[in-house]
């Protein structure tokens, strides 16, 4: 099903304390359990002070020693805010999937209006826009968004869902089982925008 | 691929922490500094609990770091010192003289460039540096090379008898990879301290040092062979060539997967310095064209351009890769003339940049405000202040506009004084506590035996802020030092940077301000991070 006559490459966008590393963190173990060859880069200089963070995934059937995507040519984008999204398109080739949340984050006085933004996302071919807090709301959990993101971008990846159910779990198992299941819950929510 | 229980998917960082470890490693000192700071972070999280008398700590500063590591080593025991590639700079002593007394337990020094600047106020290229100390480096790409290379480095150390650089940049440092890591742990062993007939050599005095620099000159002959097992070459008769180094190789060799004719030019993979300019010469005589790909300065691409007269070199001087700035894919492709992928039709937008800024709810941001309140109410238009690094360089941003200067650490101190001297009043240095205990430290002496109007703010937060929290060497002991060193109580004065104590801090540095004497302000509050995160409690615990 899946053609590798190249690596994967994903790249995952957001701010500082939104958990843009926690969503890669989850994408290079499903990776890596799949039995691929994975690498990540991850860029977080200041980040913790609310600045962007980013990260960057491949993964192959043979070894991968480059641990950064070839400008315009990454496979995903999961853009866990808006205009961190925007920022990225320019890193992906012409026929990648990008998933984005709807949700801003306005830590800055000039931040774009977000009705244009959105516009701008939904104009890109292989956009798939989430509106991230209305499905916070119908789980009942605030923290849904992000996992519901990367369920939607499942569909993108070649990583059967028992390995997403267990590495969710291993990510999530310290704070509870009610944690885990929420989190799974989550992630089933988030395949159904992504299901042809 | 089958994961066996000696694969782990770690940071390059980790792979170094987990390479020194099982290398029977000591000690191991570090100051924070990014991209190298999760070396240290990660040799702790693994010792956690079990230690087994061996040490992973954080100390004052680099130089401290490398004087503790050398006498670990001096006393037979295989230590471990990071830093980033500024931090090298203040640790130059140290380490340019171990090269001359050598060492005895094997010394690795792990430093961790950052071209690009992620999180740095310079791009220095540490290579140079190994070179002027006349000492050996390896230099991974992938994390199992940095895990392999760190286990060699300690080897070699003991090998060659001197310390041994390993040199990361951060793409590596902050990548993730898998590791496999090797079978069998080196036990934690000594090796006594150096025998009687040798107990000389450590004594730099000149009759002493003149041997030992000799003897250092002739080890070269040792390192090049070293090296030359480490730096491969292939040679297909093509006329194109490259040679390769760090990131440059990794995403050479992932470039290959996709052009396999690459694999076709003939190579030069460098993964040890020194490098031997026999081999160079007889590799660049191989290719009419060469190509150099390298992180970060020209290192090798000059000594390729020096020998290779008639030859035609792409790399940075010539511009086919920028001179500043991080390689990627993208520049090397470029240069190499691959056509690229097509990339996605995106709507028109500039996208404005977010620039990372103090906390909501940061005493920094209090301080600030009744600093630049004061000055403006004693008629101090456009006030320029001292800065120094840490979080508190954000306040070069608006609203704030209150930091005019960002040198190295403990500049701030030495800048204000030297300025206030100058006749420039009121001068007034901005640091914080950690970076005041790094470099500070010595400045304050000359700081307070001045009678010239210089103030100095340690925007004192108890813990090392910016890295990620970790603990400073002391807490609250600033005003009491302060005092053994002759300023009296009433130069000295501790306030509380909240809003509601706002108006009240405002009128009293207005009145500190004021004062042609030397003062020291102590604004004192917890970072909120870290208070988030309950860390005070450890250290509040081990001050009792």
């Amino acid at each position: 099903m899946v053609d590798f006559n190249k690596p994967k490459s994903v790249i995952i966008a957001g701010v500082g304390g939104q958990g843009a590393i926690t969503v890669a963190q989850l994408v290079l173990s499903a990776a890596w359990k799949s039995g691929y060859y994975v690498l990540q880069s991850e860029v977080h200089g200041m980040s913790q002070r609310g600045g962007e963070v980013n990260a960057q995934i491949i993964f192959d059937k043979v070894p991968v020693t480059s641990p950064v995507v070839t400008q315009g040519e990454a496979d995903l984008l999961i853009g866990i805010e808006p205009l961190e999204t925007l920022r990225y398109l320019s890193q992906m080739s012409k026929d990648a999937n990008i998933i984005a949340s709807s949700e801003p984050v306005i830590n800055m006085d000039n931040y774009p209006k977000i009705e244009i933004i959105l516009e701008k996302i939904k104009s890109v071919e292989g956009a798939v826009l989430i509106d991230t807090l209305k499905a916070a709301k119908e789980l009942n959990n605030k923290h849904a968004g992000n996992i519901c993101i990367l369920g939607a971008a499942s569909k993108f990846l070649p990583i059967d869902n028992e390995v997403w159910e267990a590495v969710i779990r291993e990510r999530f198992e310290s704070k509870g089982e009610e944690v885990v299941m929420s989190n799974i819950k989550a992630f089933q929510y988030g395949k159904k925008f992504t299901e042809a | 691929m089958k994961i066996d229980h000696r694969d782990m998917m770690v940071l390059g960082d980790e792979a170094v922490s987990y390479g020194a470890i099982d290398s029977g490693l000591k000690a191991a000192y570090a100051y924070p500094g990014t991209p190298s700071t999760e070396i240290v972070e990660g040799i702790q999280a693994i010792f956690k609990g079990n230690e087994q008398g061996r040490i992973a700590s954080w100390v004052a500063n680099e130089k401290v770091s490398y004087e503790m590591a050398l006498g670990n080593s001096y006393v037979g025991f295989r230590s471990l010192v990071t830093m980033k590639h500024v931090g090298l700079n203040v640790a130059m002593d140290p380490f340019m003289n171990s090269a001359l007394t050598g060492i005895q337990g094997g010394l690795v020094l792990v430093v961790a460039d950052d071209p690009g600047m992620h999180s740095s106020q310079n791009e220095q290229d540490s290579r140079y540096l190994v070179d002027f100390a006349h000492l050996p480096c390896l230099e991974p790409s992938t994390t199992q090379e940095a895990y392999d290379y760190t286990c060699h480095a300690f080897e070699l150390s003991e090998a060659l008898g001197v310390p041994v650089v390993v040199r990361l940049v951060t793409r590596l440092a902050h990548s993730r990879g898998m590791i496999k890591r090797k079978e069998e742990m080196t036990p934690v062993e000594s090796l006594g301290v150096p025998k009687a007939e040798c107990k000389n050599d450590w004594v730099l005095v000149p009759s002493i040092a003149r041997k030992r620099y000799r003897k250092l000159r002739e080890k070269l002959k040792k390192m090049l062979t070293v090296s030359n097992a480490y730096n491969k070459t292939s040679l297909s008769g093509h006329k194109r060539g490259v040679v390769l180094s760090g990131m440059g190789r990794a995403y050479f060799n992932q470039l290959c997967r996709e052009n396999p004719n690459l694999k076709e030019y003939n190579m030069l993979n460098v993964c040890a310095y020194p490098l031997s300019l026999t081999n160079l010469r007889k590799f660049i005589q191989s290719s009419e064209e060469i190509f150099v790909f390298e992180e970060n300065y020209p290192y090798l691409e000059d000594k390729v351009r020096d020998m290779g007269q008639g030859k035609i070199v792409y790399g940075r001087r010539d511009n086919s890769i920028p001179m500043d700035g991080e390689l990627t894919p993208l520049l090397i492709k470029n240069c190499l003339g691959i056509e690229l992928g097509e990339s996605k039709k995106i709507p028109e937008f500039e996208v404005p940049a977010r620039p990372p800024k103090l906390c909501s709810g940061c005493g920094h941001v209090d301080t600030f405000k009744a600093l630049k309140e004061a000055l403006a109410n004693l008629g101090i238009k456009d006030p320029r202040i001292f800065g120094d690094i840490g979080c508190y360089t954000l306040g070069v941003m608006p609203p704030f506009d209150m930091i005019s200067t960002c040198v190295e650490m403990g500049a701030s101190v030495g800048m204000a004084l030297g300025a206030a001297q100058a006749g420039y009043e009121p001068a007034v240095g901005v640091i914080g506590d950690s970076t005041f205990v790094h470099s500070g430290l010595p400045t304050f002496v000359s700081f307070a035996k001045s009678n010239v109007n210089v103030n100095l703010v340690i925007m004192d937060n108890r813990i090392t802020g910016m890295t990620g929290q970790q603990p400073t060497i002391v807490t609250d002991v600033f005003e009491k030092m302060a005092e053994s060193f002759g300023l009296s109580p009433d130069q000295i004065h501790i306030l509380i940077p909240l809003p509601k104590h706002h108006e009240e801090n405002v009128k009293y540095l207005e009145k500190v301000l004021s004062q042609k004497r030397p003062d020291l302000i102590i604004f004192r509050r917890e970072c909120i991070q870290a208070l988030r995160k309950g860390l005070y409690k450890e250290i509040d615990k081990q001050k009792e």
